[in-house]
């Protein structure tokens, strides 16, 4: 095989893990309501919850955009960090790992191939709660607005990667510990109300989750009303720790990603199946 | 370590540790390999031969990089394997028997160009040779096929393109043909050696409990059981190191277990039996044919009946028997694991 | 086949299935670490709701509506539990063990099967709401006090909660025989979905008609209703025509109309698997 550039391994990798995802949901299309039609249901429900306790009409636009937001975080944590665990199970992981590319540009590939069906979840739920429950979203400030959302979603993948090294060489633990980690991190992120209102304390050990202060930043962005004593810290300042756990957990990723495998290499645990 | 060698091994070992909890009602620790040195040359087909458990796939992995050693080392395209396995996997591919990889939403085609792209291969020059090869194993009819519809043959022939797709310049096939029927089996030998015939500098490391495999295809081959290489030399020449003694095959009838009528016999270097439905089939290897009457004797006075008796060439079991010390099938029983 | 023969492999088929669901959900961790996985996932998202209302909702958690929306949270545990712990057999058996078509060419009587794989997972769900009702009478002031449980309707509603959930499994795992394994499980789905429509968190009728006439055709509605009149002796407004014999009544009724949708669905989903060569799928992408 002829010498190829790193990069171009790389970025062909991806493209190459992202085409089962793209591929796979046109082919059997019945996550359409089962990953984006009841997931609103859900949302709606705590939609619900607040017009029941009469809370102030900005709630509903804090759940909504919490319902969009935890589209990404459950893709994060089943479509990539999970993932791995599958692949060992059906043998895909073994010729991942003797292929001579990169397991970022695998894994990275997987997230890429999910954030359509995750990207139109998202958007279902903002547009459903816009149109059903006129919710009013202001954009005060779009480069922030925007650079917020992109560095999110970059802290949240790398974390996903985190992760997921874990996956080489645990197996149904890890998967467990996905488990697990779902709806704990939906009440201390804040998916359903600022994190603000949990303390500061919580909130600032919460913040170690990207979703954390990607979700203030831009409730603060969108809902300029957003009452102050539960705005956390402001958006520019969210926006700088973003981009300092987005390069963090790359790079944490990228060490684990080795140690991890070669740790599973020496207790022979790439190739156990049937956990 | 000279890079003459594509693959050269120095007394490896692997032992697997069970954890605490599940180790109460077996062995705690497995030693899958035992100090295993051997080296392959350039544009060799080198076999390693052994029933179940005796440590192939094991060998495979380490050299795959799927597996650390314990102790020992190998170089695999003169790049130390534990030290810089990113460095091996640039020079390698790898087919195992029964896999079941791939994406059952995907054909036959999309598995097969995701692969290649983690090779970094061009999509064109990809799908030509997807396509080329699709053709060489008779799957082209198939190429639109989506994975979860296909037979456990047309998955190998499959997983067999994957491997050669990139055309790695060391190839590891595990057990390729293991489940497969003898049609599919065959075609697949044919391509290994087509393949190799047409490139010289490839070198495969082939893994098979089916001796006929490698008798066929290897141009040596070793042999291993419980975890230590106990022979390793071209099949001939295996084989010939047998020519002076005297192979037979009896089949016995009215007798359960030749067992006792031949043990202990100095006539006799070897012996192994299998049961069939109404009589047992012994493979005797005798010090000289002149040892035969005797023994005979012995199997009659036993209550043994002959039904036939066949002198034979020495075969690759007949030489596994010979440097094991108990037959192939024994051995497969022994074993179980890989 | 013989009546007792066919009883014999359906009651068969629930105890291999139950003992292997267990293996299969305990046997990853030490029974500590098990112990609190299956404590602290259900238990973190009920208290979502705990905090909704300690900072959002006037009154906090003295709010008249607590009580019974706690409750409701608290048994609600169990649909998600008993819906996936059904469904995702399918998936697991058919793709990550390959082992759905073996059972398939058993004597095993598959609905028993899949009702005994979701034992393990209710049993857990069963700790766990008992610990979430503990935690909201001792801890959050919930009114729940033994001596005014009303107990035949708390093993009433255990029954045929047990039954209709089952059912709801069944469905679902129909469902899941013919649809490929996507990232989230069917059965969290569509229990993220019965929660807006079963008046589990809000009072039903809060949602607009046609939503509400929805949920008032789900079993699990009155199945929530009735935990609530047998622990906290509340009734919603809602349902405050209904005595408790109707109640029950009802969610008998429209368990046995679930029970044969249910069966129904399952051996059409049967049919269409083997018709299509779908048992043995793997479908993961």
């Amino acid at each position: 095989m002829r010498s190829r550039s790193a990069w171009t391994v790389f970025w062909r990798t991806v493209l190459g893990r992202a085409y089962p995802r793209i591929i796979g949901a046109q082919r059997e299309k019945s996550w359409v309501f089962f990953e984006i039609f009841l997931p609103l249901l859900q949302v709606t429900a705590y939609v619900y919850i607040y017009r029941a306790i009469e809370a102030p009409p900005e709630f509903i636009g804090f759940v909504v955009l919490g319902g969009a937001m935890s589209a990404y975080w459950l893709n994060v944590l089943w479509s990539m960090a999970s993932q791995l665990y599958w692949e060992k199970e059906t043998g895909n992981l073994e010729l991942y790992i003797v292929a001579p590319t990169s397991r970022m540009a695998i894994l990275l590939g997987m997230a890429l191939g999910g954030m359509f069906a995750t990207t139109l979840r998202a958007i279902a739920v903002i547009t459903i709660g816009m149109l059903l429950f006129h919710v009013s979203m202001t954009v005060q400030n779009v480069p922030v607005l925007l650079g917020v959302f992109v560095t999110t979603l970059v802290a949240l993948y790398g974390l996903g990667m985190l992760l997921s090294s874990l996956f080489l060489l645990f197996g149904r633990e890890a998967w467990h510990l996905s488990n697990l980690l779902q709806e704990p991190v939906s009440l201390v992120s804040g998916f359903y109300f600022p994190v603000r209102a949990l303390g500061q304390v919580v909130a600032a050990a919460a913040s170690i989750l990207p979703i954390t202060l990607g979700l203030d930043a831009m409730r603060q962005l969108l809902f300029p009303a957003m009452l102050g004593d539960l705005r956390f810290l402001s958006p520019e300042v969210e926006l700088g720790i973003l981009a300092g756990l987005a390069v963090l957990f790359l790079i944490l990723a990228r060490r684990a990603l080795g140690y991890f495998e070669a740790l599973a290499r020496r207790e022979g645990r790439l190739s156990i199946r049937g956990q | 370590m000279s890079d003459s060698y594509a693959i050269h091994t120095e007394d490896l070992r692997r032992v697997f540790r069970a954890k605490r909890r599940e180790a109460k009602k077996q062995k705690r620790e497995i030693v899958a390999l035992d100090g295993v040195s051997f080296s392959v040359g350039r544009g060799e087909l080198f076999g390693v031969l052994g029933p179940n458990g005796a440590g192939k796939t094991t060998t495979i992995k380490i050299l795959a990089t799927l597996l650390s050693p314990t102790s020992g080392r190998a170089w695999v395209a003169g790049v130390d394997v534990a030290a810089d396995p990113k460095g091996v996997r640039r020079h390698i591919g790898m087919v195992s028997g029964g896999e079941t990889s791939g994406y059952g939403l995907l054909t036959i085609e999309e598995n097969l160009w995701m692969f290649s792209q983690f090779y970094g291969m061009d999509t064109r020059a990809a799908k030509a040779r997807i396509k080329e090869l699709l053709a060489v194993v008779g799957l082209s009819d198939r190429s639109r096929t989506k994975i979860y519809h296909l037979s456990t043959g047309m998955r190998q022939k499959m997983n067999f393109v994957r491997g050669f797709l990139t055309d790695p310049e060391i190839l590891f096939l595990d057990e390729p043909t293991l489940g497969l029927d003898v049609q599919t089996a065959r075609t697949l030998r044919a391509f290994v050696s087509n393949w190799l015939a047409e490139r010289r500098d490839r070198t495969i490391l082939l893994t098979t409990h089916a001796m006929h495999e490698a008798d066929e295809l290897c141009g040596r081959v070793a042999i291993i059981d419980k975890g230590r290489i106990l022979a390793c030399d071209a099949p001939a020449v295996l084989k010939r190191g047998l020519q002076s003694e005297a192979i037979f095959r009896l089949r016995i009838a009215d007798l359960a277990d030749a067992h006792t009528a031949v043990a202990g016999r100095v006539d006799v270097s070897r012996f192994a039996q299998t049961a069939h439905d109404e009589h047992i089939e012994v493979d005797l290897i005798l010090t000289s044919d002149g040892a035969l009457p005797d023994v005979l004797a012995s199997l009659q006075s036993a209550g043994g009946r002959l039904l036939s008796l066949e002198k034979r060439e020495p075969t690759l079991e007949d030489v596994f028997l010979h440097v094991v010390g108990h037959g192939f099938e024994d051995a497969q029983r022994e074993g179980g694991g890989a | 086949m013989r009546a007792d023969e066919s009883r014999g492999e359906a009651l068969r088929s629930l105890r291999v299935a139950a003992w292997l669901g267990w293996q299969i959900e305990s046997n990853w961790a030490d029974p500590f670490v098990f112990a609190i996985y299956s404590l602290v996932k259900p238990l973190a998202g009920a208290l979502i709701l705990v905090f909704m209302y300690a900072v959002i909702a006037k009154g906090g958690l003295q709010s008249p509506l607590f009580p019974g929306v706690f409750v409701g949270n608290a048994l609600f545990i169990y649909v998600p539990a008993v819906l996936a712990g059904i469904s995702w057999t399918i998936i697991d058996d058919r793709e990550h063990y390959g082992m759905l078509k073996y059972v398939y060419t058993a004597p095993v009587n598959m609905l028993t099967y899949l009702v005994g794989r979701g034992v393990a997972k209710t049993m857990v769900a069963t700790i766990a709401v008992v610990m979430m009702l503990l935690l909201g009478t001792l801890g959050l002031g919930v009114p729940i006090r033994l001596g005014d449980i009303d107990w035949p309707l708390v093993l009433g509603s255990l029954v045929l909660g047990s039954a209709m959930l089952a059912f709801f499994g069944i469905l679902l795992g129909g469902v899941t025989l013919v649809t490929a394994r996507h990232n989230y499980g069917v059965g969290e789905a569509v229990a993220g979905g019965l929660y807006l429509l079963c008046g589990v968190v809000f009072p039903l009728d809060t949602l607009p008609t046609w939503l509400s006439s929805i949920g008032r055709a789900i079993p699990i509605t009155y199945w929530i209703e009735a935990w609530r009149r047998a622990l906290l002796g509340q009734r919603t407004a809602l349902f405050s025509g209904l005595s408790d014999g109707a109640l029950v009544g009802i969610i008998a009724g429209s368990t046995a109309v679930l029970a044969v949708l249910a069966v129904l669905v399952f051996r059409l989903a049967e049919r269409r698997a083997r018709a299509k060569g779908l048992l043995d799928m793997q479908t993961m992408y």
